[in-house]
């Protein structure tokens, strides 16, 4: 399990420093902080960043709704982002509001609320809600990540890194090259959001990444796959294997 | 030979007489029978107006469309009624022969069909056919009572008619019996006027036999009875008659006062003819005028309804005017009382503002003051290296801090939602989130307190609400629940789903708590708090006043429950659905 990585844009450093704080206090990592639009943009693009927290006002003109308008013209770039700001003036807000998917914080803010504002902001972005708030599921998925809530802060695990997936009742248990965790999601939520070209069901309880099969034993209903995990395959799902080109 | 040309004369005198007094008796029940069949043939146009123009007694007119209905019209009853309506006005004119050619038209099934051989006989009287005036009379006589009743004929005028036939004919015997009868039935119905003809006629009977003796004295009776009667005709002829005799018996002083007495009656009669007919002539000049009168009373009718049309519509337009003109007024009042409530609470408000703003600027004041003190203790304390009092001081000046900050939190969040001006969003909220993040901030405060802190509200429990307006109720029931908290006492936050639509949340303490007065005034609008008690507890009110408005755009309620020394219960209730549906 990784750090998200947090991008910091605001123009009042000690402000930024205690965001920097709060936020590595609770394990995120943050990627770096701006503090004009120009610097924002340059940096944005450059580095690998999964949410941005923008002031709206950035040295006296809106330009972190600029930012924001910026990033959510070009597919595929755009990021979850939070709002900041002091004020709650309807005008602002009201063109804040068009960035959909709107997420603000407003100042002065404590540890929860921006903890919280980060979590709301990622599940409105991927169109997830009401994950990370309620005590059925505790993980986003996007196209890359796996976004699970940790005690207060969020972790990412990347996608193409699971082995595996082994379902246990609510509880979905994931096998990565490095580590084994639990993670809180419906079945049939799981096997909607991952790209099924990749994942297949190979078993009422299993989910295997066909990047990292090794071998199929369909006499044994079993699945090799990397770093010695083994999955099974079950009559059910056998069909499976005529997706694959076989050595014979 | 001269006396006898005289009493013909005489004769035909009385006879005419007698006859038309008993026409005059029976016409009126004769139109009557007419007009009820003239009623029940509605359709037949020309019979109609035949009978109209017959009793308007236009006899012309009547022959004219008897005519016209004999020629279109088929119905047989009709038929005999309109040979005797035609019968009857010939006669009227005079003109005996078509009137005896119309009646002998009448068939023998006619209702009036004997009074028709009554007037048969009649007009053959009137044209001196007097053997044919007897075949008739004999036969109309020989009917039972209760048929000559029923066809309107007085069987004594009869009788008399008779008798007047035999006495032309020169049949003395039997011209006294006919007479004498009428005579007795006159007699016992005591009609002067035809008594008068029957005691003529009869002296007349006597006289041409030269029965002197006997006539004379029924002339006198006659001549007596008419000189008591207003009749002039009677007076006229009989005095004729008397002047007559007495010539005859050459007394001629006599007969010459008779005749002169005859030539007054005369002239009477002469002039009362043109009386009658000045007095028809005036009569026709009054109808016209009347007619005049009516036909202006008709245009004056049409003026007045016309006029009254006028006034009528004038009426309503000016109640319309009226009722607008009240409805305005009324309107105009209401608004003025509406501007005069808004202007007293506008004053009231003014007041509260103008209050409120010395109170808040005489809070910070102080509170900046407090710090002011508070800081150069501070730097003393510093120079004399008195450590340890350092910690006790700054949390002071934390806290104090800290009131002032919600105070200026509370002024701002109040200015923009007075002015609209703050973004205010109704979203589906998890209320566990907001009271842990809100909460966060006093756990310091909680902690140097000593005060028990706990939050058990469900994630579960769903409301929708403004977010940020939302917290601002939350810190400010919790800044008060912790103001009014003494010491080592508890503060809860939790849930209660006793309404269908509307989750409870409540923010519960075992401080102070408040009077019933205190918790009405905060429940009321426009009131803030005076600093009368605990001096440096109580605050302006504006929290709690920013609270139950933030509350009501949320479509929420609020409620207070508390008893002095015990605690207070501030109750939020938010609504668990979307305004929008």
């Amino acid at each position: 399990m990784d750090n998200i990585n947090v991008f910091i844009i605001e123009d009042t450093v000690s402000e930024s420093n205690t965001l920097v704080k709060v936020l590595e206090a609770n394990n995120y990592n943050v990627v770096a902080t701006a503090t004009n639009f120009k610097d924002a943009l340059e940096t944005f693009y450059k580095s690998k960043i999964d949410i941005v927290i923008l002031d709206i006002f950035l040295n006296g003109s809106p330009d972190g709704i600029t930012f924001a308008e910026t990033i959510n013209t070009v597919p595929n770039v755009s990021k979850p982002f939070v709002f900041l700001t002091s004020s709650t003036d309807r005008k602002i807000f009201e063109r804040a509001k068009l960035t959909q998917p709107f997420s603000f914080l407003m100042k002065p803010f404590n540890e929860l609320e921006l903890l919280y504002a980060i979590e709301m902001a990622v599940e409105k972005f991927y169109t997830q809600e009401d994950v990370f708030l309620s005590d059925d599921e505790d993980t986003v998925i996007s196209d890359e990540y796996l976004f699970i809530k940790k005690f207060k802060s969020l972790k990412k695990v990347l996608i193409t890194d699971i082995i595996y997936i082994e379902v246990e009742e609510k509880y979905c248990n994931i096998y990565t090259e490095k580590e084994k965790f639990v993670i809180l999601i419906s079945l049939t939520k799981i096997l909607n959001l991952l790209n099924n070209s990749i994942f297949h069901r190979t078993h009422r309880n299993f989910i295997v990444n066909a990047n990292h099969i090794t071998e199929i034993i369909p006499s044994d209903n079993l699945i090799l796959l990397t770093g010695n995990n083994r999955a099974t395959l079950s009559e059910r799902y056998k069909s499976i294997t005529k997706q694959f080109r076989l050595l014979k | 030979m001269i006396n006898l040309l005289k009493l013909t004369l005489l004769i035909s005198f009385f006879y005419t007489q007698l006859n038309y007094s008993q026409e005059e008796k029976n016409i009126e029940l004769l139109n009557k029978e007419i007009m009820d069949t003239s009623d029940e043939f509605q359709s037949e146009v020309f019979f109609k107006k035949a009978v109209s123009f017959f009793i308007q007694k236009k006899w012309d007119s009547t022959l004219v469309y008897s005519q016209k209905q004999l020629i279109t019209s088929k119905i047989k009853p009709l038929e005999n009624f309109t040979h005797f309506l035609r019968g009857y006005s010939f006669r009227e004119k005079n003109y005996f022969y078509e009137s005896e050619k119309e009646y002998n038209l009448i068939s023998n099934k006619f209702k009036f069909y004997n009074k028709v051989r009554t007037i048969l006989g009649d007009l053959a009287l009137e044209q001196k056919q007097y053997k044919k005036a007897i075949t008739y009379f004999k036969e109309v006589l020989s009917l039972s009572k209760t048929q000559l009743d029923s066809s309107y004929i007085k069987s004594s005028s009869i009788t008399h008619n008779l008798g007047l036939c035999y006495l032309h004919l020169k049949k003395f015997n039997e011209s006294e019996k006919y007479l004498t009868k009428s005579l007795l039935f006159q007699e016992q119905k005591r009609d002067t006027l035809e008594l008068i003809g029957s005691y003529g006629d009869i002296a007349i009977l006597y006289y041409e036999q030269y029965k002197d003796d006997i006539a004379i004295p029924y002339f006198e009776k006659a001549y007596q009875l008419a000189k008591n009667s207003n009749n002039l005709n009677s007076r006229y002829t009989t005095s004729k008659n008397m002047a007559a005799v007495e010539e005859n018996r050459k007394d001629y002083k006599k007969a010459l006062a008779y005749r002169k007495e005859m030539e007054q009656w005369k002239d009477s009669l002469n002039n009362q003819n043109k009386i009658y007919a000045v007095a028809k002539a005036e009569k026709e000049f009054a109808v016209k005028e009347k007619q005049k009168e009516v036909d202006i009373l008709h245009v004056e009718n049409e003026l007045k309804e016309t006029q009254r049309n006028i006034f009528l519509y004038a009426a309503i337009g000016l109640l319309l005017t009226l009722g607008t003109g009240v409805y305005f007024y009324s309107e105009k009042i209401k608004a003025n009382k509406l501007i005069a409530t808004q202007k007293e609470n506008l004053d009231a408000l003014n007041t509260t503002k103008d209050k409120l703003f010395s109170i808040v600027s005489h809070d910070l004041r102080s509170s900046v003051n407090a710090l002011k003190t508070s800081n150069s203790s501070l730097l003393e304390n510093l120079n004399s290296k008195n450590i340890p009092i350092l910690e006790n001081l700054l949390q002071k000046n934390s806290a104090i801090v800290n009131g002032a900050y919600s105070l200026l939190d509370n002024l701002l969040n109040w200015a923009l939602l007075q002015t609209e001006q703050g973004y205010f969003n109704i979203d589906k909220l998890r209320l566990f989130f907001i009271t842990e993040q809100v909460s966060y901030n006093y756990k310091p405060l909680l902690n140097q307190k000593e005060l028990s802190f706990e939050n058990t509200v469900t994630k579960k429990d769903i409301v929708f609400a403004d977010q940020e307006s939302l917290k601002i109720v939350l810190r400010n029931l919790l800044d008060n629940a912790i103001k009014f908290s003494e010491p080592n006492g508890s503060i809860k936050i939790y849930s209660t789903n006793t309404e269908e639509n509307y989750c409870n949340l409540i923010v519960e303490d075992n401080g102070l708590g408040m009077s019933e007065a205190t918790r009405l005034k905060l429940l009321s609008d426009s009131e803030l708090l005076a600093k009368k008690e605990n001096e440096d507890i109580i605050g302006t009110g504006l929290g709690m006043q920013l609270c139950r408005s933030m509350i009501k755009k949320n479509n929420g309620k609020f409620n207070i429950e508390s008893e002095l020394g015990k605690g207070t219960k501030m109750i939020v209730s938010l609504p668990k659905t979307s305004p929008h549906g």
